[in-house]
């Protein structure tokens, strides 16, 4: 039997087009990826131009998503993936419908700064809405860095700041409705605030959607649905 | 580097001219040596046909004879004795002389060497023996042999130098042609050729015996070697272990059939003629001799035959169930069979051509009578033809030829034996 | 230890460890080797203890574990001369008409153990029957190819039970419509996929409790083999089928356990699903993902 390398497929083909899929996915990551710090930093600022090229750059990704699930289904039509190469494939298509609905949510945020910059006064709300913004960032960029790594560790990682993230909403809510409840003359303006956060708390929900196809990945587990406990006591037992 | 570079397909065309001359030369070797051979048949068999059926006709003499019993010395016709020791000589010659109108006993003596009288005898003697009631004292017309001088003189007629024409005097030639013109003296086809045993007279010589000898050898051979041969093989190949002892046999027995045939005549009288003291010039040792010369053959062609079986077929069957000789008497066998019959059948043509092995136990005697079963003393075609080429008599080498060409037709029957029974069987399916 | 493995090997945008080959794997599974995965079950029809084969002084199998599970269709995967079939071949004793070949260990058919010397193979292949690479019909009529086995068994006493026997038997092979009106023609005037079905017809005419199939489709057009697919399918309601395959994508489609052999070691052992998605050892993972073999 001569030396035969299992790092690679025998096929070139193969291999690249798997290589292209892992690429297009990461670059995807990356333009969603400057969305979100654009759309966090539009509405900050109340930068109207940011937050329109946030708007502009939605489309680019919706066709990325496009081309990622032409190449999963052309990848499965020519190859027939199994084991890792089926888990990457599929986690792929699943998580590139998480990315694009990561930029949707940055769209949102993107068209809120406008509604917000349209009128004068600063709301009350923006320093949670940064907090959270930088916070959701470093998650979405964590899962990117995961999956370019195949890293589980740091994918749990991600699912355990989602909790994070998820309660520092509900802080800034409870604190945003506290103030409308103050002042029921900032209910429009703080609503708007409200749906932002609400869109930073969806990317993180996303992202940790997309650490749980990464331990699919990796670790051929199913760990949706679980709490993250309950998650890393899963992977122990491996 | 001023030259462009050649292409690769010029550099093709630039030899090609070359591979497609010395691709003809190529064929034209082959076609060369298939002509080469094929000339030598093409003469071969012009030269043993030419001469081969000038064996199967003769001259006949139109003679009226008559059958009186004074002539005859037949007292008593329904002796058969006597009939069998009837002086039929003596009524031929007389109906020579009265046919030529030859008188003086020098005359009488130049007619009476024209004609066979003796063979002539035994044709009237045969139909007296069948009917001697009607025939004695009647007038019968027979076809009478002539001197095989004359059958050569005539039959080389136009032949520059006339051969054979010296044996004549002058009236004897004047007769002759006399004769010819007048429709009586006939060149026709001489059935005795087939119909009688070997003889010291040419004229009367037949191959029925080498043939009918030739034909109990082949049946002894057959019946022993077949069946012999064919469990040897299905021994070999499918029980025997593969071990230092089989390889041993298996080249002995390829050894064998590169043995040359005259020993297996020496192996043959040694054993057979002095230990058993079976009968010697019987086709039943000759059968026995050649069944030893032909068992390697046929041992090999049928081994090659069930190796020739597929396996997948023999798997098939292990794979149900079936046991060792299941699988060799339902499929390995059937589908084998053709290819053993071959070899078979191309054996026994070998020893049909054999001759060397039969000199040793004697069957190169000479036997006029037709062998009547295998313990009959008998001789073998290719025997036969050996003997008569060796007689000076330019009639027996006639015969000779005639005889080669029997041969011929018999190996040729055989092996379209050989072909026709491959593909009928293997047509099957 | 392998799962971390397997993490490098698939990971391969940013490992930078040294190619991991099939030959250091198996180098450094020669020593101490085990099985991975689920070798063993509950109902088997077969239990195989400890097997080792060799031809001559060369050994092709290496101490293999394994069970067949009633009804189960078990698939046998791995590159060419990992002794998947020469494994195969040694549960009905085929290996016996190989003289040079030695087969040690256990293979108990339910309670019986057919290596026993003393077990006669003839009742043994009644019971586990074989289907081949290469569709072999008898040169024989249709009728007489699925009636052999059943005659030469004794398996039929009347004219009438033999022909109900084809008759079910071609049924269950999905041949009978195609073949009813020409019973009597030969079996090689069949295409092929229709000469393999035959084959599987004559197999089950002698109702063996387990069936070995060796390569069934590798020379059948994809019809064809989705037909015997289909058919192995339906089958595996009444017999135990073991099946060898060069075809991945079948084992995956067929079996509901598949065992990976690599250089005459049973690697793996584990539910197809498990083999297809997420295999535990990394060679089963390199073999089935295209890597090499």
């Amino acid at each position: 039997m001569d030396k035969l390398n299992i790092d690679r497929h025998i096929s070139q083909q193969y291999n690249s087009a798997l290589d292209d899929l892992k690429k297009e996915f990461l670059e995807m990551g990356g333009v969603v990826e400057k969305q979100i710090i654009d759309a966090v930093q539009s509405v900050a600022e109340a930068d109207v131009d940011t937050a329109q090229k946030v708007l502009t750059t939605e489309q680019d990704v919706d066709a990325r998503e496009m081309a990622i699930d032409d190449l999963c289904t052309q990848i499965i039509a020519r190859r027939q993936p199994t084991a890792s190469d089926l888990r990457l494939v599929m986690s792929v298509s699943k998580s590139t419908r998480d990315l694009e609905r990561i930029g949707d949510e940055a769209s949102k945020i993107a068209k809120m700064a406008i509604a917000i910059s349209e009128s004068d006064d600063v709301p009350h709300g923006f320093s949670e809405l940064r907090n959270l913004g930088r916070q959701v960032h470093d998650v979405v960029d964590m899962t990117l860095t995961a999956f370019a790594r195949y890293d589980v560790d740091l994918a749990v990682e991600v699912v355990s700041k989602d909790k994070v993230i998820d309660r520092e909403y509900d802080t800034a809510m409870r604190e945003l409705i506290t103030y409308m409840m103050e002042d029921p003359r900032n209910i429009s303006r703080s609503m708007n605030v409200i749906w932002a956060l609400r869109a930073l708390e969806r990317i993180g929900d996303h992202a940790s959607n997309i650490s749980e196809q990464i331990i699919y990945l990796v670790k051929g587990l199913d760990v949706r649905h679980q709490s993250a406990d309950e998650m890393v006591q899963q992977l122990n037992q491996e | 580097m001023t030259d462009k570079p050649l292409k690769t397909i010029d550099r093709v065309n630039r030899t090609l001219g070359k591979r497609h001359r010395a691709e003809k030369r190529f064929r034209l070797y082959g076609m060369l040596s298939i002509g080469f051979g094929l000339l030598c048949v093409l003469f071969l068999f012009t030269n043993i046909i030419g001469k081969g059926l000038n064996g199967f006709t003769y001259h006949f003499l139109e003679l009226q004879v008559e059958l009186d019993r004074e002539t005859l010395e037949i007292t008593d016709i329904t002796n058969e004795n006597q009939i069998l020791a009837a002086n039929y000589s003596g009524v031929v010659k007389r109906s020579v002389y009265e046919f030529f109108e030859a008188q003086g006993r020098k005359n009488k003596a130049s007619a009476r060497k024209l004609i066979a009288t003796e063979g002539t005898g035994y044709i009237l003697q045969g139909r007296l023996k069948e009917n001697a009631e009607d025939l004695v004292d009647t007038q019968t017309t027979v076809w009478a042999l002539v001197d095989d001088k004359v059958d050569f003189y005539l039959k080389r007629l136009g032949d520059p130098g006339e051969p054979g024409k010296h044996e004549f005097n002058e009236q004897q030639l004047q007769w002759i042609h006399e004769a010819v013109e007048a429709g009586k003296l006939k060149r026709k086809i001489n059935w005795a050729f087939f119909n009688a045993g070997d003889s010291a007279h040419s004229e009367e010589a037949g191959i029925r015996g080498a043939v009918m000898g030739s034909f109990y050898l082949l049946l002894v051979t057959f019946c022993l070697s077949f069946p012999i041969g064919v469990s040897a093989a299905i021994y070999l190949e499918e029980y025997a272990p593969k071990n230092k002892w089989t390889d041993l046999i298996e080249v002995n027995i390829n050894n064998l059939a590169a043995v040359p045939s005259i020993i297996f005549g020496l192996l043959g009288l040694a054993i057979f003629l002095a230990f058993f003291g079976l009968p010697r010039s019987t086709p039943l040792v000759g059968g026995f001799v050649l069944s030893l010369m032909t068992l390697p053959t046929i041992i090999i062609s049928s081994r090659a035959a069930i190796k020739a079986v597929p396996p997948s077929i023999r798997q098939a069957a292990y794979g149900l169930g079936a046991s060792k000789m299941q699988v060799t008497l339902h499929h390995v066998l059937p589908l084998a069979m053709p290819g053993m019959l071959t070899g078979t059948i191309i054996g026994l043509a070998q020893a049909l051509g054999e001759s060397a092995p039969l000199l040793m136990i004697g069957m190169a005697a000479f036997i006029p009578e037709i062998p009547a079963g295998v313990t009959d003393p008998a001789t073998a075609l290719p025997m036969q033809i050996f003997q008569w080429f060796r007689n000076a008599d330019a009639g027996f080498n006639e015969k000779a030829s005639a005889a080669i060409l029997i041969l011929l037709v018999f190996l040729i029957i055989m092996n379209a034996l050989a072909v026709w029974a491959r593909r009928r069987l293997e047509r099957r399916w | 230890m392998n799962t971390n493995v397997m993490t490098e090997t698939a990971g391969d945008i940013v490992a930078e460890n040294k190619p991991v080959t099939a030959d250091t794997i198996a180098e450094q599974n020669a020593d101490a080797y085990e099985t991975v995965g689920n070798a063993f079950c509950d109902q088997a029809k077969m239990s195989m203890r400890n097997v080792n084969v060799f031809y001559d002084e060369k050994q092709a199998i290496y101490d293999v574990n394994l069970d067949i599970g009633t009804n189960e269709v078990v698939a046998m995967i791995g590159p060419s001369g990992c002794g998947k079939s020469t494994f195969l071949r040694c549960l009905n004793r085929m290996n016996d008409t190989i003289d040079i070949c030695r087969v040690e260990g256990q293979f108990y058919l339910e309670d019986q153990d057919i290596n026993d010397k003393k077990m006669d193979v003839v009742p043994l292949r009644a019971r586990v029957g074989m289907v081949f690479q290469k569709p072999n019909p008898f040169p024989k009529s249709i009728y007489d190819n699925v009636a052999y086995g059943p005659r030469i068994h004794g398996l039929a006493d009347r004219r009438s039970d033999l022909d109900e026997i084809v008759e079910n038997s071609l049924q269950k092979a999905g041949l009978w419509a195609e073949v009813k009106d020409r019973l009597h023609q030969p079996g090689t005037g069949l295409s092929g996929g229709q000469q393999q079905r035959l084959c599987i017809a004559r197999t089950i005419a002698v109702s063996p409790e387990v069936i070995l199939m060796d390569e069934p489709c590798s020379a059948l057009d994809p019809i064809a083999t989705a037909k015997i697919e289909e058919l192995i399918d339906e089958l595996s309601q009444n017999y135990t089928i073991a099946i060898v395959t060069h075809s991945m994508q079948q084992a995956a489609r067929v079996s509901h356990r598949t065992a990976y052999f690599h250089l005459g070691k049973l690697i793996e052992v584990n539910e197809t699903e498990k083999v297809f998605t997420n295999p535990d050892h990394e060679l089963t993972e390199a073999y089935i993902t295209g890597r090499f073999g």
